[in-house]
């Protein structure tokens, strides 16, 4: 605490100059190192639980215990910390002599700020909303793999709390990695099946490159600030100089944006790194809300906020023009893939990269706020939608089918799903008044704001009615509707479904089971207790996310949060002076002339009915669950299927997801098994074979010349004189 | 020199000698009790013989004016160990028919008093070799150190021991017949035996072609004693013919006795005669200003010394016997012992002196060679008759036993035998040069020296060739230690003669603890491999302060 | 000048007079025995002399024939050094190194001799 008071001071007095943004900087609360502690224990608790072979729920009770005293916490450190600034260092951690008179440290401490807290809100809060659920979820593996769901669980919650509370980027590259390797743990949690495994690799590779990026961000950090602890950076940023004191070198201002961009897209799975999310879905479900939907994957988003003065470094931008442009391409692109797919997991998958597509895009129109408050709005409605399927999935025994699925509204006991689903539903589409409604607007309307965003803008409003239209294909096709249901092949062996349902779905001649067809004596057993009222108050507080809009400053209460961090965007705290956003007065562009600000809640209400009303016009049921205008007689059959035809290979692709799996495997995966092979080969002959060769060389030597060795005395004789005469010879010819 | 100045040198082997007529005299008495004499009339022989070579005189006038109490005394200390491993090799089976009262003593039929006179006189051999100061006298005892050694492969075993001892003195005299060629060229050339009178004539003079052609062939011919290429061909079926103590004694003392007799021909004209530009920038053999040996003299050594260690490493290879393993090795190293021969006194620290580097590794090779086949001598099995080829049952063995003999035998040594086991594994390793045993403090400076000298394409050789070596010395060490005891071999048991596991546990025990004293040793080793400047030199490479003034 | 080839005449009638006796004295004292193959073949206690030489025969004649040449070949050396030892001047440290060479000399061919006849080559059961 003490080396890094004078940074601190530096820092504050820094902030009080800049203006408002940053009102005040304290020490933190020393307690604050309880957050990732108290999972951390959970960890600890839960491995006993597997050491000594409990075989009850202890585990989820442990956790749940943990990090609700986590959340318990975080409340009381957002209620304490308010707008202001605080770091706190519970320990050296990494401490050594980098150059003469340069130290290298990196302490365990904590950055708490608004964003801190956002973030450690409902990470703690959803995390623990989640272990109540998966405490019931899981209850089937109870004795087997529970202990080590849960303490994978809670190593997630903790590294996650290090990620979110680091106070340098040396600790939020551990949490980084340490949400990567629970993530790598939980996806391929069902270790036995292959896809499960497949899919865990697939992740971890897949992150692995994106961290390459980081790595080199923080080196390069370190390069030009000589530190990698937060406070003294902005504090070198907002006075412009490097860690000598000199001016701030350019490429700094763009190698380093660029070199985190990379690990953000690999976290977050943004365009080209996107493809392991939706394979990750093979882990349990309440880990795809979490990990997978909720919190993980908005580490990318929370690391481009975090670190959001070093992206207004550069004036003109461009890695944030960049940044927009991939997330709306990305938004676009798995929307288009979840319109086609027929695994409702998988959808809800797709939706979350087209999601963080869209908080992206939000960063990269300098809407740091509405990127944060999308990411906050998500967290809630994605993780009551995932939560919603796991439950479907779990009734009917691994079924993600939504053609084999329908009117679970007319079953008994799955009206809080439903509702919960709706609910969720109604968010992701961006239906008025939803919480989802305002923050994907705020994210739009900025695009027509920044100039030259607009096309951004346009593809995100496309997107918006895509994502209405795919999210609520789902509710329509299994929600309501005629009851019919066909069981998943659990009903037949334990563990989850594999990951051929889509596949299946790809035959497009889905087999149409009525609810009579009871031969295999499956009953659906309808989410209990802990699942209804996790699932009930999910939904309630997507709902209730909306009100933050309305309290605090102009942009709700997030926008206060993230206006008071450092990822607030403030004209003073751009170098550019406040130039950025398009001024409005002077007739720069808007939307089609008018104030976006103005005009996008109406523009985007009106898009997510028509994608709402094109749902229920192809896939809604006859009568008012498919608000009078469906047709949908049987679960397998909808009038979509007389669109495929006419689509052709469109829809096709998008079934396939686009090949984009098979393109890598083409692009990247075979050369690099051919030249591994090659490799091989080499070792093998030539590594391998000198090695061989080196053994080989001195026995076949032996060997030539062991006929020397006779036994006979006169060829000894002659053997002696000769190797005299001949090597007098070569002497004397040599040397003479 | 007169011989009353030089009888101040030979104190020792005059010792010896006197010695030798007395067991030669006592092991053919009728009386058991002072046939049994033999051995300890030997043994005081040698510690008198090693006191007498350390209070004799330090400094002779000779080229290497400290040689001679360091090798008499490594000579006499490694005999001791020889001669307790020699215990029981001759007359085994007449003395018990003589104990059982099946027979009566007859001295026709019995061996020990040749056989322990002739261990002294190859051992006086050796040592009058370190005396020699003239070529006549060198020739003398050069085959007073073998010839006996003949007559002690021949009786050590039944059997296979004759061929071996046939070819063993056939192709000696082969060997010896051209050295003494050499000697006589080195005569014609220079016109003097004396080595002092030689190395002043080749100072004065220059080497003309016939006594660099007598240097050679001096040099090839005594390849034979030390078992170098191309004189090898001896050396495996002959250590697989003879017993096993006799198999060590082959390995160290003529091998000693060749190396002294390489060191004094090679000082003839010395390691500052080689190669030097000129002034007019041609390379030629300078006189006595160079820095190595004469090119031809250094290029027979260095070929010699290249196909030796390869030679041998190799052919080790494919062996199962332990016995031709070791006997290969016995070539390998003195491949290996050739190059500190080729780099020469280089500098005054040890280090930089391959021949004390060489004299150092006579002794620790001495040492841990007999480790080696002490384990074989100290374990036989029975019913292994079938194994020697020529052994007839004459019904007067005491049960058909034989030494062990392959690799296999040593499986599970450690196990069933721990002494003899660990004893195999140590002197292996020691062999291999594993550190830090006795073995790797001798051939560390080999590497040195070699370095020191610029012989590195040798010392790469050398290199390679250890890295060889480790291949059987390792299986050596893992047939004892990790190998379990072979059930289709019949159990080896240990041979009635306490001695020969004494001589086993001594020698594991000096592996280790010689190794506290490597500094003692080297010190003496460095100051035994001391040159004088040669006559005409003007800067000499090695001398020591104390003797760069003696001229002859 | 006849006189210097006295001593020739003198060994001459030595070696007769040696001979002449030994026959006498033998013939005077020795067991008479009958005539035989052997007993009447030119070296009685040898070898027959006639047939071929690739045949067995006892090993013992090795034995007397490395005895014999010990001792002749010791014995010949005996004339260089009596030769050279007249020459030398009297009392003079040489002639004492000389002489201290040649008693080592023999002392060693004592030892032969001891040594032989310890291992029972004088024997001919």
């Amino acid at each position: 605490m003490i080396g890094v008071a004078p940074a601190l001071n530096g820092v504050i007095g820094a902030l009080a100059q800049e203006g408002p943004a940053h009102a005040a900087t304290a020490a933190g609360p020393a307690w604050a190192a309880l957050i990732p502690a108290l999972p951390l224990l959970g960890v600890v608790l839960c491995t006993l639980c597997a050491v000594f072979r409990v075989k009850n729920r202890l585990p989820a009770v442990l956790t749940v215990a943990c990090l609700a005293g986590a959340f318990g916490l975080t409340v009381w450190m957002f209620l304490t910390t308010g707008h202001g600034t605080a770091v706190t260092t519970s320990l050296d951690w990494i401490r050594f002599h980098a150059a003469p008179g340069h130290e290298f440290v990196s302490s365990w401490g904590f950055f708490i700020d608004p964003l801190t807290c956002l973030w450690m809100l409902f990470v703690t809060g959803l995390a623990t909303l989640i272990a109540i659920y998966a405490g019931e979820y899981m209850a089937g593996d109870a004795g087997a793999g529970y202990s080590r769901f849960f303490a994978a669980f809670n190593l997630f919650v903790f590294s996650m709390a290090c990620l979110v509370m680091a106070d340098s980027l040396v600790l939020l590259f551990l949490g980084w990695e340490g949400v990567g390797l629970c993530s790598y743990l939980l996806i391929g949690y069902f270790y036995k099946r292959p896809a499960a495994v497949a899919a865990a690799k697939k992740a971890f590779i897949m992150n692995r490159i994106g961290d390459v990026g980081l790595m080199m961000g923080i080196t390069s950090t370190w390069v030009v600030f000589g530190t990698v602890e937060y406070a003294p950076i902005f504090d070198m940023i907002s006075r412009g100089v490097d860690g000598a004191g000199n001016a701030l070198p350019e490429w700094a201002g763009w190698v380093i944006p660029s070199l985190f961009t990379i690990g953000a897209f690999g976290k977050s799975a943004q365009l080209f790194l996107y493809v392991w999310l939706p394979d990750a879905m093979e882990g349990p479900t309440p880990v795809s809300a979490l990990i997978h939907a909720a919190t993980m994957v908005t580490a990318g988003v929370y690391l481009i906020a975090r670190m959001y003065p070093m992206y207004v470094l550069d004036g003109t931008h461009w890695v944030l023009t960049l940044i927009a442009w991939s997330g709306a391409i990305t938004a676009l692109w798995s929307a288009t893939i979840g319109m086609a797919q027929f695994d409702i997991k998988r959808i809800m998958a797709y939706s979350t990269v087209s999601q963080l597509g869209y908080m992206f895009a939000g960063l990269g129109v300098l809407t740091t706020t509405g990127a944060a408050f999308h990411v906050f709005t998500h967290a809630f409605f994605k993780a009551t939608l995932f939560l919603c399927c796991g439950a479907v999935m779990h009734g009917f025994a691994g079924q993600l089918d939504l053609r084999r699925v329908s009117g679970l509204w007319s079953m008994r006991g799955w009206a809080v799903v439903t509702i919960a689903m709706l609910v969720g539903c109604l968010n992701l589409a961006g239906f008025p008044f939803t919480a989802g409604f305002f923050s994907k607007d705020m994210i739009i309307a900025e695009c027509y704001v920044t100039p030259g965003m607009a096309p951004v803008g346009w593809v995100l409003l496309l997107t918006a009615g895509l994502t209405a239209y795919y999210t609520f294909r789902v509710f329509f096709r299994v929600f309501v509707g005629p009851a019919e249901f066909e069981p998943g092949d659990e009903a037949h062996a334990h563990g989850p479904a594999g990951d051929d349902h889509g596949h299946a779905a790809g035959a497009g001649t889905p087999s149409s089971v009525d609810s009579t067809d009871h031969s295999h004596g499956f009953h659906p057993h309808a989410p209990g207790l802990a699942i209804n009222f996790v699932l009930g108050l999910l939904a309630v507080l997507s709902l209730a996310a909306a009100a933050t809009y309305f309290v605090g400053g102009e942009h709700g209460w997030v926008g206060e949060m993230v206006h008071h961090s450092t990822a607030g965007v403030s004209g003073a705290a751009l170098p550019g002076g406040g130039a950025v956003h398009a001024d409005l007065e002077t007739g720069a562009p808007g939307f089609l002339g008018y104030n976006p600000h103005a005009v996008m809640y109406y523009v985007s209400a009106a898009v997510g009915l028509i994608g709402i009303l094109i749902a229920a016009f192809l896939h809604g049921p006859r009568g008012v669950g498919g608000l009078l205008i469906g047709s949908r007689r049987h679960a397998a059959t909808s009038r979509a299927d007389a669109l495929l035809p006419v689509l052709g290979p469109v829809a096709r692709g998008a079934q396939h997801k686009w090949y984009v799996d098979e393109v890598y495997d083409f692009l990247i995966i075979r050369p690099i098994w051919v030249i591994a092979h090659l490799f091989h080969l080499f070792d093998k002959l030539i590594v391998d074979g000198l090695v061989g060769l080196a053994g080989w060389l001195p026995r076949g030597m032996g060997g030539a010349i062991r006929p020397t060795q006779s036994g006979h005395l006169h060829g000894y004789a002659v053997g002696m004189a000769g190797g005299v005469a001949v090597l007098l010879l070569v002497v004397l010819l040599v040397a003479w | 020199m007169s011989i009353i100045e030089k009888v101040q040198y030979i104190w020792p082997e005059i010792a010896m000698f006197i010695a030798t007529c007395v067991v030669m005299v006592l092991g053919l008495s009728p009386s058991l009790a002072i046939r049994r004499l033999c051995s300890p009339v030997c043994g005081a022989a040698l510690v008198i013989a090693g006191l007498l070579a350390v209070m004799g005189p330090d400094t002779a006038p000779a080229a290497l004016p400290h040689l001679m109490p360091y090798a008499k005394v490594i000579v006499a200390g490694v005999g001791l160990l020889l001669l307790l491993l020699l215990a029981g090799t001759v007359d085994r089976e007449e003395e018990s028919l003589i104990a059982t009262g099946r027979a009566r003593f007859n001295p026709l039929r019995t061996n020990r008093a040749e056989f322990y006179a002739f261990f002294l006189f190859s051992l006086t051999g050796v040592m009058l070799c370190a005396s020699a100061s003239d070529l006549i006298w060198l020739f003398l005892a050069l085959e007073l150190t073998s010839l006996p050694t003949y007559i002690m492969v021949t009786v050590s075993t039944r059997g296979r021991s004759h061929e071996a001892g046939v070819k063993y003195f056939f192709l000696g005299a082969l060997g010896a017949a051209t050295f003494l060629y050499g000697f006589a060229m080195l005569y014609g050339g220079t016109g003097t035996t004396d080595l002092s009178g030689i190395r002043q004539h080749f100072a004065e003079h220059g080497i003309n072609s016939i006594a660099m052609l007598g240097l050679l062939l001096s040099v090839l011919g005594i390849g034979f004693k030390i078992a170098a290429v191309p004189m090898h061909f001896y050396t495996p079926d002959v250590y697989e013919g003879a017993a096993a103590p006799v198999s060590a004694f082959l390995a160290f003392v003529p091998k000693t006795a060749g190396f002294l007799a390489i060191m004094l021909i090679a000082s003839l004209p010395g390691w500052g005669y080689g190669p030097v530009a000129g002034a007019d920038g041609v390379i030629r053999d300078g006189l006595g200003a160079g820095a190595s040996l004469p090119e031809a003299l250094r290029l027979t050594l260095w070929v010699m010394a290249a196909l030796t260690m390869t030679v041998g490493n190799v052919l080790a290879l494919w062996q199962n016997s332990v016995k031709r393993i070791l006997a290969y090795s016995s070539i390998a190293h003195s491949g290996y012992m050739l190059v500190g021969i080729i780099a020469g006194p280089v500098g005054e620290r040890f280090i930089d002196n391959g021949l004390a580097a060489v004299l150092f590794y006579l002794l620790a090779y001495g040492v841990m060679n007999v480790g080696t086949f002490a384990v074989l001598a100290c374990l036989e099995k029975s019913g292994g008759a079938a194994l020697q080829s020529g052994a007839r049952s004459t019904g007067l063995e005491t049960g058909a036993t034989t030494e062990i003999e392959t690799v296999d035998d040593l499986r599970g040594l450690c196990r069933t035998h721990p002494a003899m086991g660990w004893t195999m594994v140590l002197c292996s390793l020691s062999l291999l040069g594993f550190p830090p045993l006795l073995g790797f403090m001798g051939k560390f400076p080999l590497f040195t020296a070699g370095i020191a000298a610029g012989e590195i394409p040798l010392v790469i050789v050398l290199g390679i060739n250890s890295a060889i070596a480790a291949f059987y010395y390792l299986r050596l060490v893992a047939a004892p230690l990790l190998e379990d005891p072979s059930p289709a071999s019949p159990p080896a048991t240990p041979t009635p003669f306490p001695a020969r596991p004494m001589a086993a546990l001594l020698s594991a025990a000096s592996v280790l603890i010689l190794v506290g004293f490597a500094g003692v040793l080297m010190k003496q080793s460095a100051k035994a491999g001391e040159t004088v400047v040669s006559p005409g030199h003007t800067a000499g490479r090695g001398a020591s302060d104390g003797v760069a003034a003696w001229n002859p | 000048m006849l006189a210097t080839y006295l001593p020739v005449l003198l060994i001459l009638l030595m070696t007769i007079t040696f001979a002449t006796a030994n026959l006498v004295i033998t013939r005077l004292l020795g067991p008479s025995r009958a005539g035989g193959s052997v007993k009447s073949m030119t070296y009685e206690s040898g070898m027959n002399p006639v047939g071929t030489a690739r045949k067995r025969f006892n090993v013992r004649f090795y034995l007397i024939a490395v005895v014999f040449l010990v001792f002749d070949v010791e014995i010949i050396f005996l004339y260089p050094w009596a030769t050279t030892f007249a020459n030398l001047e009297p009392g003079s440290q040489d002639s004492a190194i000389w002489l201290g060479r040649i008693m080592f000399f023999l002392a060693t061919t004592v030892v032969a001799y001891l040594y032989g006849w310890r291992k029972g080559v004088f024997k001919f059961d």
